[in-house]
């Protein structure tokens, strides 16, 4: 299948009529469709799907153009169109879609009618011809089933999904659409049909062509048959409950196991922050007892220190004054009373009363015992040594006391600031307790579930067997009956053909998924060059796998970008074969070439890696639509430069009118 | 003298109940009024201010001192009393008199004008201490600030300006 052209008509922002060609030309085979964001993108990405099957994403499902809906006027009608041109099969196509709008009396849009769709085509005598309108959509159906479309025609929003799809597994809508890609779907269709699970295959009704009527002991057989088939069918019900149920369970686990990894530290910071409290506490105690102990000693010791000046300053006036208390050498007060009292002196002198001699020798008694200041300045000099000595260190004592107080903000404000710190680290955090106990509990269910699975598997085999005897035995009796016999017959041919195609397509099918599995990995390992590989089981599952990395081998979380790889590698690899396939001519599968028209987010992207990837793609696909930001345009535009064929802009009016202009 | 009950009253009464108050609810700086009063005729003499007795606004409460307390501590007080006497030049250049007043008339009928002096220094004294510790605090952190920055003042201004050691060099001098 190729893009020809597509034109839209009154299609959401896009205002009239207007066209696009893609490029068809196998050398350059990249339409690039540039704009910015809100331009148009996604609405021309969309309008291949409502062209093609009539839906869209969007939530407005009006798709008429705003502008041209407004202009209609009372009773008037408007119609939006798109037409797609495409080869398909070396068949000439055009699919149209239609859809007319009316307004009521009043101007406003009525309920819009059903949309018409129409394939044109270009027969073997070349002329153009409609399909039935009876059968457009089956026609649809084989030239590409709305459910690969969205593989081909996809949008980077989506992208995020489809990686997680296909990691998982979780789609078998994607295996079917990847086995119907690859050739495969006619094999599975007929393996169906011969003997799938629906109660009209081939084998299954030869079952019910047995005439039981001859042998009652023949229906018993079959009743239980019947019987063990419900039951099968109820285990096997249960198996994809089961799967469904483990992996949710084991999802969960691992949720909370890397919860509980990023919440170990929790319990770090609270024995950090208990530390750091404690740490408080004592700065505050010290800061109470360091306040209490500055006022004591000032109070016992503050008055002395403030007076070491003036105790040094009395100690050297006394000391200076040494005649003070010298006196006369044992000499009493009674000795000078005495004198005075018989009026004469020792030498003889008269002393008369209020004479110069008298107050001489009474000035003489305040210097001798008993009057003597003596020893009153004596134990006044002891105290002075005593406070000095006592007051000496109480200025050294308050300082280091104030300084703790002192410091004490600025410790106290550190220890807040790192409590904070770990508080604010706390907030975010859980319990790990409570993780752990919802871990546990995932885990246990995961247990039970298996459990459970091998005691079905146990109970299937034991029915399987049974079920098998019974086989055996109608068999026996079966081939005593004409009539019966020949259906027998019939039937084991169909066995025989439904084992042997079976075979066949396993044998094909594996085949398909190993070279699936070569080429997604060569076109990964292209765009994502670094130490992957990628795996595909049975299922069609896709894992990513750590190449050459000693002691651990499986799957790794993966990144936007690789996620983003792993959709391209995947997308294009399926493309790549289906294009190899459809060149054999000889191949037992046969397969069309798709395009690819993407959203593309090479956003997600470095730059090295959008050059391998707008290297990679126009090698594998047949043909490259794609929508592109301005930014990664110019980037895509760069790497892609030659194989780039035609070249479209988008030009963003306004809100409700974009128009698409080529470069 | 300092057998008798003491009185701070007026703006002094004041005073002395705020350097006694709790500043944080819990501590004050001043446990007793006596402590005030052992060191603000110190603070008084060291800073030369002097005041007299008043009566405020006539709102506020004489503050006490009982006369056991003044007993108990009469040394001290009596050594602060001789300090002044004996350092106090402008009371008496003459350091015969000034000996006299510190040690001779002491507690006698002579000493009734130095008496006077020294409340006048005690009451200075009280007022200096309320601007050095009081006036200028907004919170309780300022209280210990402001003791801490009053006697590294006191430190800087006096202490500094001698050398403690010769204290006993002196004592001995001074014993003789």
């Amino acid at each position: 299948m190729l893009l020809k052209s597509m034109s839209l008509t009154n299609f959401r922002q896009f205002n009239g009529t207007q066209s696009v060609n893609f490029s068809v030309d196998p050398e350059k085979n990249v339409t690039v469709i540039m704009g910015e964001n809100g331009s148009g993108k996604t609405t021309l990405a969309q309008a291949f799907t409502w062209c093609l099957y009539g839906d869209t994403d969007f939530d407005d499902q009006v798709v008429l153009n705003k502008v041209v809906a407004q202009n209609i006027g009372p009773n008037g009608e408007a119609s939006v169109q798109v037409k797609i041109a495409m080869v398909h099969l070396g068949v000439d196509y055009i699919m149209t879609r239609e859809q007319k709008y009316t307004t009521d009396s009043t101007g406003n849009l009525k309920r819009p009618n059903n949309t018409v769709f129409k394939i044109q085509y270009k027969n073997k005598d070349g002329q153009q011809d409609f399909v039935k309108e009876s059968e457009v959509d089956l026609r649809m159906k084989e030239i590409l089933p709305k459910e690969l479309a969205k593989y081909f025609f996809f949008d980077g929003e989506r992208i995020g999904n489809m990686s997680k799809e296909i990691r998982k597994g979780k789609s078998k809508e994607f295996a079917d659409a990847v086995k119907s890609l690859l050739g495969l779907s006619a094999f599975t269709e007929a393996l169906d049909h011969l003997g799938g699970k629906s109660s009209n295959t081939v084998i299954k009704s030869y079952e019910k062509d047995y005439s039981s009527k001859s042998d009652s002991k023949i229906a018993q057989l079959r009743d239980e048959i019947a019987r063990y088939d419900s039951r099968l069918d109820q285990i096997e019900k249960r198996f994809a409950e089961i799967d469904n149920e483990e992996d949710i369970a084991n999802e969960k686990a691992k949720e909370y196991e890397i919860k509980i990894a990023e919440n170990r530290d929790s319990e770090k910071y609270a024995q950090e922050r208990a530390k750091l409290k404690n740490k408080i506490t004592s700065l505050e105690q010290s800061k109470v007892s360091s306040t209490a102990g500055v006022i004591d000693t000032f109070n016992r010791k503050g008055a002395s220190w403030m007076a070491t000046k003036m105790i040094h300053d009395a100690l050297k006036e006394l000391a200076d004054a040494d005649k003070i208390d010298t006196g006369i050498p044992d000499i009493h007060a009674r000795t000078i009373q005495f004198l005075i009292n018989r009026k004469k002196c020792l030498c003889g002198a008269p002393i008369e009363f209020g004479g110069p001699a008298y107050t001489e020798l009474n000035k003489v008694l305040d210097y001798i015992p008993p009057k003597s200041i003596g020893t009153l300045i004596g134990q006044f000099v002891r105290e002075c040594e005593l406070k000095s000595k006592g007051a000496a260190d109480a200025f050294d004592d308050i300082s280091n006391k104030f300084s703790v107080v002192s410091e004490f903000d600025a410790d106290y404000a550190e220890l807040s600031n790192q409590i904070e710190t770990i508080d604010k680290k706390l907030e975010g955090m859980l319990n790990v307790g409570e993780l752990q106990k919802k871990y546990t509990f995932y885990n246990g269910e995961v247990k039970k579930l298996r459990l459970e699975r091998n005691r079905l598997s146990e109970e299937k085999g034991a029915i399987e067997t049974k079920r098998e005897r019974c086989e055996t035995s109608i068999n026996e009796l079966v081939l005593q009956d004409e009539n019966n016999k020949r259906i027998a017959r019939f039937k084991a041919y169909a066995t025989y053909m439904y084992k042997y195609l079976f075979s066949v397509y396993k044998e094909k099918e594996s085949e398909v998924r190993e070279q699936l599995e070569k080429t997604v990995n060569s076109i990964f390992k292209e765009i994502y060059n670094g130490g992957f590989s990628l795996k595909l089981d049975e299922k069609y599952n896709v894992q990513i796998q750590v190449d050459d990395f000693d002691g651990y081998v499986g799957d790794v979380e993966t990144s936007t970008a690789q996620s983003i790889s792993v959709i391209f590698a995947f997308i294009a690899g399926v493309i790549k074969m289906a294009r190899e396939n459809n060149s054999d001519e000889n191949s037992m599968l046969m397969t069309e070439a798709y395009p690819l028209v993407m959203d593309a987010p090479l956003s997600a992207f470095d730059k090295t890696r959008i050059k391998t990837v707008c290297e990679a793609l126009p090698k594998v696909a047949e043909q490259v639509i794609i929508f592109i930001k301005d930014t990664d345009g110019e980037i895509a535009e760069e790497n892609m430069g030659s194989k780039v064929g035609m070249r479209y802009l988008f030009d963003k009016k306004n809100e409700f009118e974009t128009e698409l202009i080529g470069r | 003298m300092f057998d008798k009950e003491y009185s701070f009253k007026g703006t002094h009464a004041e005073k002395v109940n705020k350097l006694t108050a709790k500043f944080d609810g819990k501590n004050q700086l001043f446990k007793r009024n006596l402590d005030v009063y052992m060191m603000a005729p110190i603070v008084g003499f060291l800073y030369q201010r002097k005041a007299e007795v008043n009566t405020g606004d006539g709102t506020q409460k004489p503050t006490k001192i009982f006369p056991q307390q003044l007993i108990d501590n009469g040394d001290d007080l009596a050594f602060t009393y001789r300090l002044i006497m004996l350092l106090d030049k402008k009371n008496s250049d003459s350091l015969d008199e000034r000996i006299d007043k510190a040690f001779r008339q002491f507690n006698s009928a002579q000493a009734e004008d130095d008496e006077k002096l020294y409340e006048q220094y005690v009451l200075g004294g009280v007022d200096v201490l309320y601007e050095k510790l009081m006036e200028s605090a907004n919170g309780t952190e300022d209280y210990l600030k402001n003791l801490y920055d009053f006697m590294e003042e006191i430190d800087d201004r006096y202490n500094q300006t001698i050398d403690v050691d010769q204290i006993s060099v002196l004592c001995r001098l001074a014993k003789k």
